[in-house]
């Protein structure tokens, strides 16, 4: 009897066993299967979820219906962080992708770790035309001369604020404040009853852009482009001037602390809380098409007396992955170029709020048509096409970007708690300091 | 029970239900609002239009992730209960040294954090080549500390009476335990096969790393598509697709408990 | 641990002549049974936990491999940083908010629905439907319930004449924000193990009490509450070790804000992580959580165990 139940479990686990090693087999048959004749497969991994992803299907859909030499499948692979995660893991094995979506402040992570091939191989190889590419969006993530990736999914910040809510508060609907002191003015008019004037999303993308805007660095080394950047900078002149604003408007009572997530702050707005916000010009659309009353955009306010250099490009970017057959390399080269079209981009811009790369695409008289309906589209990509290009707003690199976002963003909440900006902003740059000294010793050995 | 106490109860009863349901009538209620009308902090919707449902079975292969999602919640649920009852009757029935330290090795797997374990194991399915297939989703959950432990203090409560009587008839352990044990801990079977099979079923980041396509990923990958940050997210859309993950959990909970009162009345004759 | 007096009892059965030979057979069999959870606790937790110590000693780079050997120093510098003290503060502060409350509501309804009445099973399911809601399907409930300008939770304020809250936003409220936000997504599952455990009582120990005309509360006390201990103990030990890993509301509701008060160490492993790729010190603190766990998880089974009634 005993050695019968014994025998029971005995069984089982040779089961368990023979469930795996026949498993092994079909695996290793499958991904043979997978390099024979026919087009070349291209992985392309992404994170573009609800909307985008559908657009991003319709893209690649385009691409290999237009030939039938590749065949692009692109696949979901969760947040950016967890995309990152993952292809760290596989790359150089024969589970990694082709092409990789890497958000903006992965870039510097991604050069860093030697799993990438710079497009420029490709652009060099065929004389390839980059005049047509936006400069403000490709200079980002060019460094040293190198194009590292192509720029996909673009977006800016912008203002967005209630036209209704301008009229009611005897302020000019047409005109979005520029310079903090008309903010300032328009916010203490706006802030009535239930309602407060001003507020930017705890989120530190916000915080560069408004630091860039003025000209200022983040990091040494020229933003981290001439060098590895060892000490941050933005709690100088320009970054306190944000600070300053912030905790100012904070504490007279026209701005309200929304928090840091995307969808409380938009809330906040539909809601009439808030009559004006800083947002992506990516969610635009949603945020006309959602409200229940005008909605006007405008440029990033300035403080008074600085000339404005513009902004930093925010977004993603696709990155070939090396250790990877010339042949598939190739062929997502192919897809890249056809994604940069005019016609490609132009639909692009209309279906997913991101900026086009290729400037070509905005003549399309599909988007100046769109630009009637939307005037405020218009407004961002003028924001764009006016920037000065300059290492502020090329954007900083530095490779514990993620980490520095937490640092501001909790600069940020303490000013709510009657932080002095000044101390805040401070600690905030030394924090960063640490980690990038750690993360030079990391990259220096 | 006179009628004054069973007023008293019903209220109670009813009060701790609208709490406890209130979140899921909720989001129910996001289930069928139009873009605008989440953000604008409504309670109601404007209409009732199935759109968002339809939307959602459009926007990912929703039909195909639950398929798969009850496919890995079934087996690793059968998994974990075949492993877990042998284990606790391991520890309850058997006696054998180190048997404590052993114990105390089987409850501390509770304490490792996931966050850990993630990239080692993950290496570790590459490696078996289990990448994208139900292997890999299934077999690293099926040893269950929790549900060790659960068992374990749930056959710690059968009467030792029974235990010597069938040693003393001369029926072997493994018998015991398929016929004794196994059918007085049917309650407890039964909870333990529910949680395993929730857990399962709302498993993320895990399935996310091993899969690859639509093939075999499962339901709250589905619903983490449907969500944005940049761009505002539909959430109608998003909770539709909630709602449609959630009517099988709510349905086999209810079948559950059935099944567990049912159990409780044959088990009662003992 | 107190052995169970199972195997007292059993051994007295066994004759002498048969012992040895029975014991060497039971420590085969015992071993036998537990053979295929070891196997894959070994593959998938134990081997990972290892690894985990291992880089815990190293200085590691952004890909997560290890570089220069570092000693202690990933833990001496993460006792001496004051994010990460608060961290720990914030762990013990939210397990204390969670636990104790979330048991006894369980409780609660659970004595509630352990009543004999019609449509019973009708509140049972609502009871426990919390289970079936996947956390980040509630987290994102919670975030608009908690929603400053919209949420359902301001209203109720005002609806009482109170000033609004900025729930998650404040650091004074918003662990607690998180907290009562858990033991809602915790309640189901607490409530039907425990309803279980009161079905699983004799329903001839109360009728012996009635006839003795004991009064409700004192039979409370000393038959369910005593039958009950087994699964209560269950039930806090696995709430207890639950809480310590708590992730997706977090993730979702607050991102360990604001000024990193509900970053508690779990959030913070996976910062470092996965976002920050600081691999050796998320690995550090990998281990100072297991060893936590681990500390009070023994100290509540010494405790524990004793007071345990087994039939």
């Amino acid at each position: 009897m005993k050695k019968k139940s014994l025998f029971a479990i005995f069984l089982m686990m040779v089961m368990l066993f023979a469930v795996a090693c026949s498993n092994n087999e079909t695996t290793g048959s499958e991904s043979e299967g997978n390099q024979s004749e026919g087009p070349v497969e291209v992985v392309f991994w992404h994170s573009m979820s609800g909307e985008l992803e559908g657009v991003v299907k319709e893209v690649v859909d385009g691409f290999n219906a237009s030939q039938d030499e590749i065949k692009v499948t692109p696949i979901f692979q969760g947040t950016y962080e967890e995309a990152i995660t993952k292809f760290n893991t596989v790359a150089g094995t024969k589970d990694a992708p082709t092409i990789m979506q890497t958000f903006e402040v992965g870039t510097k992570y991604m050069i860093d770790s030697g799993k990438i091939q710079p497009v420029q191989k490709f652009i060099d190889e065929e004389g390839y035309d980059m005049s047509q590419w936006e400069k403000n969006i490709t200079n980002y993530y060019s460094v040293e001369d190198t194009q590292y990736s192509m720029p996909f999914n673009s977006s800016t910040p912008v203002l967005i604020y209630n036209k209704d809510a301008f009229k009611e508060a005897g302020l000019d609907p047409e005109k979005a404040p520029e310079t903090y002191s008309e903010l300032k003015d328009a916010a203490k008019k706006l802030t009535t009853g239930d309602q407060v004037g001003f507020s930017i999303l705890n989120y530190g993308w916000f915080f560069e852009e408004l630091v860039a805007v003025q000209g200022g660095l983040f990091v040494d080394q020229d933003n981290g482009r001439t060098g590895d950047a060892a000490k941050a900078v933005f709690n100088g002149e320009e970054g306190q001037n944000v600070f300053n604003l912030i905790s100012e408007m904070y504490n007279d009572g026209t701005f309200y602390n929304t928090g840091q997530n995307w969808d409380d702050i938009r809330a906040a707005f539909q809601s009439g809380k808030i009559a004006m916000y800083l947002d992506s010009s990516a969610g635009i659309r949603a945020t006309v098409d959602n409200a229940p009353f005008e909605v006007g955009t405008g440029y990033l306010p300035i403080p008074d007396g600085v000339e404005r250099q513009g902004v930093i490009i925010g977004g993603a970017s696709l990155w070939m992955a090396s250790d990877i057959d010339e042949e598939k390399q190739k062929a997502a080269w192919e897809f890249m170029k056809y994604v940069t079209t005019p016609e490609v981009q132009g639909d692009w811009h209309l279906k997913s709020g991101y900026f086009s790369i290729n400037p070509a695409a905005y003549d399309l008289p599909v988007v100046q048509e769109e630009w009637e309906k939307y005037p405020q589209l218009k407004v961002t990509v003028d924001q764009l096409k006016n920037t000065i290009p300059s290492e502020a707003t090329q954007g900083a690199l530095i490779s514990v970007f993620p980490e520095a976002r937490q640092k501001v963003v909790s600069a940020m909440e303490s000013l709510y708690q009657g932080a002095d900006p000044k101390e805040a902003l401070d600690r905030a740059a030394e924090e960063i300091d640490r980690s990038l000294e750690a993360a030079n010793k990391k990259s220096g050995s | 029970m006179s009628i004054g106490r069973k007023i008293i109860l019903y209220t109670l009863l009813t009060i701790a239900g609208i709490i406890m349901f209130f979140p899921v009538v909720y989001a129910f209620m996001i289930s069928f609002m139009q873009g605008g009308e989440v953000l604008q902090g409504k309670l109601w919707p404007d209409s009732f239009s199935f759109e968002n449902y339809i939307n959602a079975f459009e926007k990912v292969p929703l039909l195909k992730y639950l398929l798969n999602s009850i496919i890995v919640s079934t087996v690793i649920t059968a998994g974990q209960l075949i492993l877990c009852s042998l284990a606790a009757f391991a520890f309850v029935f058997t006696q054998f040294k180190g048997k404590n330290l052993l114990f105390m090795l089987f409850i501390s797997t509770m304490m490792i954090p996931w966050e850990a374990t993630m990239v080692p194991n993950f290496q570790t399915i590459q490696s078996l080549g289990w990448l994208n297939s139900f292997y890999g989703l299934t077999i690293p959950f099926f040893a269950m500390a929790f549900g060790t432990f659960l068992l374990r203090q749930q056959f710690k409560t059968i009467p030792i009476e029974l235990y010597e009587a069938s040693q003393v008839s001369g029926i072997s352990r493994f018998k015991f335990f398929l016929t004794v044990v196994l059918p007085l801990s049917k309650t407890s079977l039964i909870t333990l096969g529910i949680y395993c099979f929730l857990t399962a079923w709302n498993m993320y980041l895990w399935p996310l790393l091993v899969t690859n396509d639509e093939k075999v990923r499962t339901v709250q990958i589905g619903l983490k598509q449907m969500q944005t940050q940049e761009i505002a997210s539909e959430w109608g859309v998003v909770m539709a697709g909630v709602m449609l993950v959630i009517l099988p959990t709510l349905l086999l909970i209810f079948l559950g408990q059935k099944r567990l009162q049912e159990g409780l009345t044959k088990g009662a004759i003992k | 641990m107190n052995i169970p007096n199972v195997e007292k009892q059993s051994m007295k059965l066994q004759t002498k002549g048969h012992k040895r030979h029975r014991r060497r057979f039971s420590f085969l069999e015992g071993w036998l049974y537990l053979l295929p959870s070891l196997f894959l606790f070994t593959a998938f937790l134990f081997y990972p936990m290892v690894r985990t110590v291992y880089l815990s000693l190293f200085y590691t780079d952004t890909q997560g491999k290890p570089m220069a050997f570092a000693g202690m120093e990933n833990f001496t510098a993460l006792l001496s940083s004051s994010s990460f003290l608060l961290s720990v503060k914030s762990t013990f502060l939210f397990v204390l908010y969670t636990v104790p409350v979330g048991v006894l509501l369980a409780l609660g309804l659970a004595l509630l629905a352990n009543q004999k009445l019609a449509g019973i099973g009708f509140f049972r399911t609502i009871f426990s439907s919390t289970m079936g809601m996947s956390v980040a399907a509630s987290s994102v409930i919670w975030m608009f319930i908690y929603n400053p300008s919209i949420g359902f939770a301001n209203r109720l304020l005002t609806w009482f004449g109170l000033p609004e809250m900025q729930f998650l936003l404040d650091p004074s409220t918003a662990l607690i924000a998180v907290a009562v936000a858990t033991i809602w997504m915790n309640t189901g599952f607490t409530f039907l193990i425990l309803l279980g455990g009161l079905q699983n009582i004799d329903s001839q120990l109360y009728e012996s009490a009635k006839i003795a005309g004991v009064s409700t509360i004192y039979s409370l006390r000393k038959i369910t509450l005593p039958m009950l201990s087994p699964t209560l103990f269950f039930v806090i030990t696995v709430s207890m070790i639950n809480s310590f890993q708590t992730f997706g509301q977090i993730d979702i509701l607050t991102k360990g804000g604001p000024i990193d008060s509900t970053n508690v160490i779990v959030y913070s492993i996976y910062k470092d992580a996965f976002i920050n790729y600081n691999i050796g010190s998320a690995s550090a603190q990998a281990v100072i959580l297991f060893l936590c766990v681990f500390l009070v998880t023994i100290i509540q089974f010494k405790l524990g165990e004793r007071k345990v009634h087994y039939q």
